[in-house]
């Protein structure tokens, strides 16, 4: 199968298309069996990948416009293969999950397969314009999904998620199109491949314009402070599938942008950017993490606590070590994992209750044990608990950043305790203490249905917590792949002094 | 080496895992079971046969040392699932093992009625697993994962009633089951900010994690990183052994069912801390560390101290003894910052006899009395419950350190050790300590036991625990007498690690040691006398309410723990709640609320301007001879040239000169 990835992209999308001629009441069947297979795909994907080889690999192309440079080309490395299958299984289990009474369940089948398309198809991509496209594009299924399924005020939601995020994606495509300029200017053809992009020597003044041009698309989908005030409303009016995919895939795509475009095309503005965005950052990890701590419904917690872990990402992809932009990847997977997994979670007590308000719990401990251990132990991840999936990523990337600067790393550091201020301050107010309603006496431990969806995120925060290794391996190579080609191009050098290689890698 | 050793070794480390998973994973939601009781009761003391022959085998031939497998590996970075079985891993393995096995068989009986016997013992048996990887790896985030898990079993076991309902500090100081448990658990994590530093900074310089690699390469790096290496891991300790100020949470944490305490917070648990010192004994004995190590001593010091004096007033009998575990663990810190690793080491082992049986000793006086925890309702309990009372009587001889008894040994060579330093200061407060401690020990064994039969009129009808239960008692109440017998062979046992844990009294201080432990004796009995003419007395001379000095100063200073709890509470809890509720406001408001003006703003200027396309071919017209005037009026003023626009356009195209 050469056109491996290319399926991994269509396939969900035809099948999508397909799914518009499906019986409507075995529509949920239909896209359990396509996302299976698209899981399938990805996991034989993994197993045909070379864990030797840093590069890009199964990488296929054909032009489009050939005047423009612009082609389909794939190709995928350690970095992006992960964070594929993790879409792919998000996806399997977001759509496990749905209620059978789900209303428009065949809609919600076709959106949620476009949607799986438009996340394979951005981390797949290694053409600015196709990655554009699908980056946009994957704007419109969640834009539906919200604005179809969410809550009383989804349709301010949806237009907020979508206007903000698409006026930062137009700042990225100027600089997108800048650089296909300036590439021209200097080899006199046009491209929009990354690859060759990746050899483009640009000057300090270039690449800090281009930079803050491809931040303004990044940092809004991250979502960086101050620009992540969409999040909350997205996550608060979207249905549960939606925000476990919001959570656990798209935020990824900003991160994995900076990953792929901004730290390789521009590496000495990603180096004299590396103040700022630990500021940034910082503020994410603690200002987020208090706000969390005051919400009064449990969705806005995990909402705002999703913003204070991409903080910690966004450190470690600006780590210029193996140890921290490797880590920032496994935090990304890790928190994709975990933070699906407490959505679903949250999804779960609002479906019984009809309130996401914690107060109006208590003691569900006693009532409802399955549930409690799964939500404890995804809150032990969350807090980055050792042999958990949420330690891995968030030691690595703390370590790491700790060779930039020991003092943003003590302060990022204080996730480990304003984290379980608020997770634990969750885990008393809804399953602690006496049960505060007599109705939540009758309320129902999970179904099949339900621990069908959690129990595979169970199993793999214990495996990957325990086991991180066959992930970690890829990543390495690939991130330290990066970081050669970075030092290799950096011009000041001062940037060649920031990038940490390993020494693995000199002998 | 052989095999052999290696499978113990993995036979020490898994068998509470796998009791635990029995009991967990099979039984959780089932009825409880003694089933699960006793299978891991079983396995933990199959733990303790392996941890046990290993020693032998440490003493005999030497450390084991296994590799199971990578954990993570990335850069240069690589953390194996590796295990060191030397002479402090194992005296750790054999203490925790051995207490916990009694500690497993004493909750069969105490928590028989509970109808989470099972969850019990699935989350007692993981505790015991997380503290053999905490002892028994061997790089320090290896150390770092069984740290974490205890840290959450404790969680899960301070926790275990979580169905109690919040109480006000007045009413009880430690609020309910599920606030201690998050408590313990965030302050630990305060200390494990510092624990992480540490780790990090050992990275960066030594480029490894495993520890032979690391105090191999210690003497060599520079003394600025040494120092700050030393203060980040004992910050860690501070909050495993709870040292102040992070010492609140342990008094609180007897909130947990009686054995929890007896295992988490006397024996093991918070021994992890010094546990952790006592490991990095080549760190911490360079001299270029010899500050930090002073300040341990007199931080753990004065910790004794500040426990003790508290301790002397405290009315509730779980208190008071986790009070005098948190004065002992200042004990062994003083020993450990003067360089007398092996001698905390041992007090540390002792302790863990002696106050596992205090506590499961409480626990009986507890069981007795549906719960109460009040001396000033109990008394007189020694008729009834006889076997409880000599183990609460061996267990205190132990503790003040009365002669031939544990404590005798242990605690005097820390006094002796802060004499044979100079450290005169030190000296003297753990003198006066050591008074002090045996006040409040027996002030507790009178108050329970002795003097007028106060629970009477309350209507308490107490008796003792099952004999099985009293039966599996007694090895702690052999050791709290007899393990200091076994210094001289645990000194040479330990002598054969290293240099750095070695420690010889000088011969002047070996000439003065009787006369100094017969003062330390002296002061203790005088302290027993008091406290049995204070409280044990029947009849006329039984001990009367002091409602004057409840009210005094003092006793509110030491009532209210030295306003610690309630300074946490005003200066970080409270301020931390407003600051977040203010984000919050800011948040909506300022941050999202510019959002929505910009969104606004537009959507402003599109109303007020489409009225400039209203369908109206005249308006048009208007507008467009407006749109002409402003054109001609700009051309007319301005000061662009064609040659400037030229500029401007070759500069926008990149090709200007």
């Amino acid at each position: 199968m050469d056109a491996i990835l290319s399926i991994l992209i269509f396939f969900p999308a035809l099948a999508g298309f397909l799914g518009f001629i499906v019986d409507k009441n075995s529509a949920k069947v239909y896209g359990i069996a396509v996302a299976t297979i698209e899981l399938l795909l990805a996991l034989w994907l993994w197993a045909k990948f070379d864990t030797t080889n840093g590069g890009m690999q199964f990488t296929e192309k054909v032009s489009l416009i050939s005047d423009f440079g612009i082609s389909y080309n794939v190709g995928v490395d350690g970095i992006s293969l992960f964070i594929v299958i993790m879409a792919a299984l998000i996806t399997l289990l977001g759509i496990i999950l749905l209620r059978p009474d789900t209303k428009n369940m065949k809609n919600m089948i076709v959106s949620l397969l476009f949607l799986e398309m438009t996340m394979v198809g951005v981390f797949l991509t290694l053409d600015a314009i196709v990655f554009y496209l699908f980056w946009e594009l994957s704007l419109v299924p969640m834009l539906y999904i919200i604005g179809a399924w969410g809550g009383p005020t989804r349709v301010y939601a949806a237009v907020k998620f979508f206007l903000y995020t698409f006026v930062g994606s137009l700042i990225m495509l100027v600089g997108l199109l800048s650089m296909a300029y300036l590439y021209h200017d200097a080899n006199g053809v046009w491209t929009f491949s990354l690859l060759d992009w990746y050899t483009l020597p640009l000057t300090e003044t270039q690449q800090f314009w281009l930079f803050l041009a491809f931040f303004a698309g990044f940092a809004i989908k991250v979502p960086m402070f101050p620009f992540h005030t969409w999040l909350p409303h997205a996550h608060g009016q979207a249905p549960t599938i939606g925000s476990v995919i919001l959570a656990a895939v798209l935020l990824k795509m900003g991160t994995y942008g900076f990953v792929r475009f901004s730290l390789p095309i521009l590496p000495d503005a990603s180096v004299t950017f590396t103040p700022f965005i630990m500021v940034l950052s910082l503020i994410m990890v603690i200002y987020t993490a208090m706000i969390a701590f005051a919400q009064k419904d449990m969705k806005q917690v995990i909402a705002y606590s999703s913003v204070s872990h991409m903080g910690v990402i966004m450190l470690g992809v600006f780590a210029m070590n193996a140890e921290g932009l490797g880590g920032s990847v496994f935090l990304m997977l890790s928190h994709g994992i975990v933070s699906g997994a407490l959505f679903m979670l949250v999804g779960v007590i609002y479906e019984r209750t009809g309130t996401k308000i914690m107060d109006e719990f208590g003691g569900l401990a006693a009532v409802m044990p399955i549930y409690a251990t799964v939500f404890g132990i995804m809150l032990m991840a969350s807090v980055g608990l050792p042999l958990t999936i949420g330690f891995v990523g968030e030691f690595l990337v703390l370590l790491g950043f700790y060779q930039v600067s020991p003092i943003g790393t003590i302060l990022a550091a204080t996730t480990i305790i304003i984290g379980s201020v608020y997770m634990l301050a969750l885990f008393k107010k809804s399953f602690f203490g006496p049960v505060r309603h007599e109705k939540n006496l009758g309320l129902k431990d999970l179904d099949k249905r339900e621990l069908s969806a959690l129990i595979p995120l169970v199993l793999i925060t214990i495996w990957l917590g325990v086991y991180p290794n066959p992930v970690l391996g890829p990543i390495d190579n690939s991130a330290q792949k990066i970081l050669v080609d970075m030092e290799n191009r950096a011009i000041s050098p001062a940037t060649k002094e920031a990038i940490i290689l390993s020494k693995k890698e000199a002998n | 080496m052989d095999m052999n050793m290696e499978s113990l070794v993995y036979i020490a480390l898994f068998a509470p895992f796998v009791g635990s998973m029995f009991a967990g994973l099979l039984f959780g939601n089932a009825p409880r079971t003694h089933l699960t009781g006793i299978v891991a009761s079983i396995l933990i003391f199959v733990a303790f046969l392996a941890s046990a022959t290993l020693a032998y085998h440490v003493a005999t031939v030497g450390p084991v040392h296994v590799k199971m497998m990578d954990w993570i590996t990335i850069g240069d970075l690589s953390i194996p699932f590796g295990f060191l079985v030397d002479q402090i891993s194992v005296t750790m393995m054999v203490v925790v093992t051995l207490v916990s096995t009694i500690v497993h068989i004493y909750a069969t009986g105490y928590m028989d009625h509970d109808k989470s016997y099972n969850r019990f013992f699935s989350y007692l048996s993981a505790f015991v697993f997380a503290m053999m990887i905490l002892v028994m790896s061997d790089n320090f985030a290896g150390l770092f994962i069984g740290w974490e898990g205890v840290g959450v079993c404790s969680w899960l076991l301070v926790g275990f009633w979580y169905h109690k309902k919040d109480r006000p500090f007045e009413e009880n100081p430690s609020i309910s089951p599920s606030w201690a448990a998050n408590e313990a658990f965030i302050m630990n994590r305060v200390a494990d900010l510092g624990m992480l530093v540490g780790i990090f900074l050992i990275y960066w310089n030594i480029g490894s994690l495993q520890y032979d690699v690391v105090f191999e390469a210690m003497p060599n790096l520079a003394d600025g990183i040494l120092v700050s290496i030393a203060i980040a891991l004992f910050i860690g300790a501070m909050g495993k052994s709870a040292q102040f100020p992070l010492h609140t949470w342990l008094t609180d944490a007897m909130e947990g069912p009686t054995p929890v305490s007896a295992l988490i917070h006397a024996a093991t648990m918070v021994t992890a801390g010094v546990f952790l010192v006592i490991r990095s004994n080549p760190l911490y004995s360079l001299d270029a560390v010899s500050g930090v190590s002073m300040f341990i001593a007199i931080l753990g010091t004065f910790v004794a101290f500040y426990a003790a004096s508290m301790a002397l007033i405290a009315r509730d009998i779980k208190r008071i003894v986790a009070l005098s575990t948190l004065s002992q663990l200042g004990y062994m810190f003083a020993a450990a910052g003067l360089g007398a690793y092996w001698i905390a080491l041992f007090h540390l082992a002792a302790h863990a006899f002696f106050k596992a049986l205090l506590f499961l000793g409480a626990g009986n006086v507890m069981h007795a009395m549906d719960d109460e925890l009040d001396i000033f309702k109990m008394g007189g309990l020694k008729t009834a419950m006889k076997a409880s009372y000599w183990y609460m009587g061996i267990a205190s001889f132990a503790l003040a350190g009365l002669p031939f008894m544990a404590g005798f040994y242990s605690k005097d060579a820390i006094i002796e050790t802060a004499f044979n330093e100079g450290t005169f200061i030190i000296w003297g407060m753990l003198v006066i300590t050591a008074g002090m401690t045996a006040f409040y020990s027996f002030r507790q064994v009178f108050f329970s036991f002795h003097g007028e039969k106060r629970y009477e009129p309350l209507g308490f009808h107490p008796h003792d625990m099952y004999k099985y239960v009293l039966i599996a008692m007694a090895p702690l109440a052999i050791l709290a007498v007899s393990f200091g017998w076994l210094m001289g062979y645990y000194k040479e046992f330990i002598y054969g690690l290293n240099e750095s844990v070695q420690y010889e009294m000088s011969d002047h201080t070996h000439h003065l040691a009787i006369y100094l432990a017969a003062l330390v004796v002296v002061i203790a009995i005088g302290a027993i006398f008091l406290a049995w003419k204070k409280y044990g007395g029947e009849g006329d001379k039984a001990w009367k309410r002091d409602e004057a000095f409840e009210q005094s100063f003092i006793y509110k200073l030491l009532e209210n723990q030295y306003y610690v709890p309630k300074f946490y509470d005003e200066f970080i809890v409270k301020p931390y709640t407003i600051t977040s509720a203010k984000f919050w406001e800011i948040d909506k408001a300022m941050v999202d609320g510019s959002v929505d003006k910009i969104g606004r703003a537009c959507l402003k200027i599109g109303d007020t301007t489409r009225g400039m396309q209203n369908g109206n071919l005249s308006s048009y017209l208007n507008w467009m001879g407006l749109g002409a005037l402003i054109l001609v009026l700009v051309a007319a003023f301005s000061t662009i040239t064609t040659e400037s626009i030229v500029e401007c356009l070759r500069a926008v195209a990149g090709k200007g000169e």
